[in-house]
């Protein structure tokens, strides 16, 4: 039952890579590919989270793994790996916690009862860290895999070699 | 006498052919540098990253036998691009006005670099294709309405939303993105028109919520509005401040940081209208 959720929830993930990439505007062959990169990221995001891990940790596996499998995308579709990755991360955005924060601020302006307002307080900073390195540890791993095999360019990184030596 | 006369001739020529290469020369160096300006803001306002610009410029002007010295920020690029004799160079500025993403052109400018260092493209078949990725079509209207829409439902999924919510979400997402569109074609400032879809399509959802439709409205509200986070700042904000452009990192932080603002102004009002 468990795996059934994570599992929808993963190919809505795709989808939602889809809709971003048709957004951007990107080439109409690696569509499908994003979609699959999306879905791929939310299985590892998703599973990872049952496993009782912090959102903030499985979202960063998330994205390294989609980091990785858009470097090797970029060469066999040829396009830039960010034109892969951008899309694919999306749907791990912290849109629900950077709500909730934006309304607990809002609801700080008008509490006048102190214990009340210490409540929201903690619910705001809680929700708004989260937010914020949910994002940073998104950006970072869609980041790493690129800075790890940095050799001027994907085209001449060392997922390529193999397949130059077989063609 | 002759011999001086000849001499004065010889040493004219000379001179003039001088003059001659000296302006071609120069012009090839002007348009290089004209198509390079024109790549480097193409790139910059699709949303790719300020290291991918450089290094794709680079690549460029290495292909056709120049060296380049850059400088790039957020709303403008300066270039230098020197002959290899180092004689002769050529510098310009140029403004990027902002566009939206556009992978199709980071891409085909991408395949288009290589190119030139492989097959030795010359500046003719540079600006051609240059033309020919500028003039792409975008996909159409309705077909970027329901994917986004789609993706708006699936994010609501994602948050726990079962399916009147998601419907909910489709729908404003749908009718937000149409706002938007719709403001930016009569140019509206940029954030304004991200407050007025979010205002949009929060009213949609929070209308719903108001009404009580499904069992947990407030996540529709909060997934209606997610299409219009500001996935590439962020996420390029990142890969610059990691790759040492600290400057334009925090040029683009600060910059999805108000199109949240924005986004959080429109939920804002919206809450206010419904009161609840």
């Amino acid at each position: 039952m468990i795996l059934l959720e994570i599992i929808t929830k993963s190919i809505w993930a795709g989808i939602a890579a889809m809709g971003f990439a048709v957004l951007f505007n990107v080439p109409r062959r690696v569509i499908f590919s994003i979609g699959m990169l999306g879905a791929v990221g939310g299985l590892i995001k998703f599973t990872v989270m049952n496993f009782d891990v912090g959102i903030v940790f499985a979202s960063f596996l998330g994205a390294t793994a989609v980091g990785i499998i858009s470097i090797q995308m970029a060469h066999m579709r040829n396009s830039p790996p960010l034109v892969f990755s951008i899309p694919s991360v999306i749907p791990m955005v912290p849109g629900l916690f950077a709500y909730k924060m934006m309304l607990g601020l809002i609801a700080l302006t008008s509490i006048e009862n102190t214990d009340d307002y210490i409540q929201s307080l903690i619910h705001t900073v809680n929700n708004g860290a989260k937010a914020m390195f949910i994002l940073i540890s998104l950006g970072t791993g869609v980041a790493i895999p690129m800075l790890l095999s940095r050799k001027e360019s994907i085209k001449k990184s060392k997922f390529n070699k193999k397949k130059e030596v077989a063609v | 006498m002759m011999k001086l006369i000849i001499l004065y001739f010889c040493i004219r020529f000379e001179k003039i052919s001088e003059t001659l290469s000296m302006k071609t020369l120069n012009e090839n160096a002007q348009s290089v540098g004209t198509i390079l300006l024109e790549i480097g803001a193409l790139l910059m306002s699709s949303g790719a990253s300020t290291n991918r610009t450089r290094i794709t410029m680079e690549r460029i002007a290495r292909g056709l036998g120049y060296g380049l010295e850059l400088l790039i920020t957020q709303r403008a690029l300066m270039l230098t691009i020197t002959e290899k004799d180092q004689q002769h160079f050529f510098s310009r500025l140029k403004r990027i006005s902002p566009h939206g993403a556009n992978f199709r052109i980071v891409s085909g400018i991408s395949h288009l670099s290589w190119n030139v260092m492989e097959q030795d493209w010359t500046i003719e078949q540079i600006s051609e294709e240059v033309q020919r990725l500028k003039a792409l079509p975008h996909y159409p209207r309705l077909v970027v309405l329901g994917m986004v829409g789609l993706a708006g439902a699936g994010f609501c999924r994602i948050f726990g939303g079962g399916y009147i919510e998601m419907s909910v979400a489709f729908v404003a997402t749908v009718c937000g993105l149409f706002v938007r569109q719709e403001a930016t074609k009569v140019k509206f400032n940029p954030y304004l028109c991200i407050f007025f879809a979010a205002f949009a399509a929060s009213l949609i959802a929070g209308t719903a919520e108001y009404l009580k439709i499904g069992t947990e409205p407030d996540k529709a509200l909060a997934t209606s509005v997610l299409f219009l986070v500001p996935g590439i700042p962020l996420i390029n904000s990142v890969t610059d401040l990691m790759d040492g452009n600290i400057q334009n990192g925090m040029v683009r932080a600060m910059n999805g940081l108000m199109i949240a603002f924005s986004i959080a102004m429109g939920l804002l009002s919206v809450k206010m209208i419904l009161n609840f």
